[in-house]
């Protein structure tokens, strides 16, 4: 697959010891990185770098530009991310980059499991990077979609929960790996098409080609010309659909939800669709 | 509320109540040993994609759902496998995969 947001592993392994291309291992599971990683990448948290110690939401502008200056990234380096989960956190991580305005970032085809089911060297040394300054743009909210912005679209534009057809139909709450909680209700936002993020990978975590990906939503029914606002549970699974949608097919009007269903399932007053169909608005 | 990120060989029984739940589980071998790099992968009873984690250095995997009929993908280097299981509510169901590479 050929795009500028995407690379491979040959292209990785002849840039891993380019100094100004970082590569960034993004999970939630600091065990994965802290045991071995890709030669000279760094590490950043899902939970504990990208969010905010208080509320919840991100980090600010002024908290991304420190995090970044702290681990030695420059507003011109090229940062290729890659991680577990399939890449979901590494592509939330790489719709966040998109989101305070970094120039160059693209995301590693298959992420930390393609690498190591075709046996590519992982290393344990930590790499150090000298501080940066480094400044971010203000958030670009185009891409990014709040509870009102979903409201809104119910019944007019496209919503496409990306999560499995159980958690689509409110059988299972969480992803299966993840005890099943009890503190929400368990369905979909009305209209809301499913199309899993599964059907966009091969099973080693790479993209499927173009042409499967623009057959994938054709044959979903989605109206890409009209606006698209794609969530799961917390946003990360939606950031792999974003980028698939947004970075490889090249539609523009496109955000993450990322407050998603931990958010909209526990709203109070909102209406809410259970079962396999989308529902009425 | 917790990420979705998956911990490596499954999130631990301790302080979950699996009473509400159906709870898969077991040990991935390769050439008789535990694989020690690998992935468990859960498809649901139309193959879709369910959930997936990294095995621990002693293979072992968890899920947690409903009941019904599943299929647990075996992901190794070089190898891989489909199992179908019937899990319970309330009862944890022991899978051990053996692969041959």
């Amino acid at each position: 697959m050929s795009n500028q947001a995407l690379v491979d592993a040959d292209w990785a392994l002849a840039h891993l010891d380019d100094a100004k291309v970082v590569f960034v291992e993004v999970d939630e599971d600091t065990e994965a990185y802290a045991g071995n990683h890709i030669k000279n990448a760094i590490a950043l948290n899902w939970k504990t770098d990208l969010q905010d110690p208080v509320r919840r939401d991100f980090v600010n502008k002024e908290q991304f530009e420190a995090l970044l200056s702290a681990k030695g990234i420059a507003n011109d380096d090229t940062v290729v991310l890659y991680g577990g989960n399939n890449n979901w956190f590494a592509a939330y991580a790489y719709w966040y980059f998109k989101l305070y305005g970094h120039g160059d970032v693209r995301l590693l085809d298959g992420g930390r499991k393609k690498w190591e089911l075709d046996g590519r060297e992982l290393v344990s040394e930590v790499p150090s990077r000298a501080a940066t300054k480094y400044v971010a743009k203000e958030q670009d909210r185009s891409i990014r979609a709040f509870r009102d912005d979903v409201l809104k679209a119910i019944g007019t534009q496209n919503l496409v929960d990306v999560r499995s057809p159980d958690e689509y139909a409110g059988r299972l709450l969480a992803p299966a790996h993840l005890p099943q909680e009890a503190a929400r209700i368990g369905g979909h936002i009305p209209t809301a098409a499913n199309i899993p993020w599964s059907k966009a990978a091969n099973e080693d975590g790479s993209f499927k080609s173009i042409d499967e990906l623009k057959a994938l939503y054709e044959s979903a029914g989605v109206d890409l010309k009209k606006d698209t606002i794609a969530y799961c549970r917390i946003g990360e699974r939606s950031a792999h659909s974003w980028f698939v949608l947004h970075e490889l097919l090249g539609v523009k009007n496109v955000s993450n939800y990322d407050g998603s269903w931990t958010e909209y399932g526990s709203l109070v007053g909102v209406p809410v669709a259970v079962g396999d169909e989308p529902g009425d608005a | 509320m917790s990420g979705c990120g998956a911990v490596v060989g499954g999130v631990s029984l301790d302080n979950v109540d699996i009473s509400n739940q159906a709870v898969i589980q077991g040990v991935i071998s390769s050439g008789n040993v535990p694989a020690s790099v690998g992935y468990a992968r859960l498809l649901d009873r139309n193959d879709e994609f369910v959930a997936e984690v990294p095995i621990s250095k002693q293979g072992e995997f968890r899920f947690f759902t409903v009941a019904g009929d599943w299929t647990v993908v075996a992901l190794v280097p070089g190898a891989n496998s489909r199992t179908q299981v019937q899990a319970t509510i309330g009862k944890v169901l022991d899978v051990d995969i053996s692969l041959t590479e």
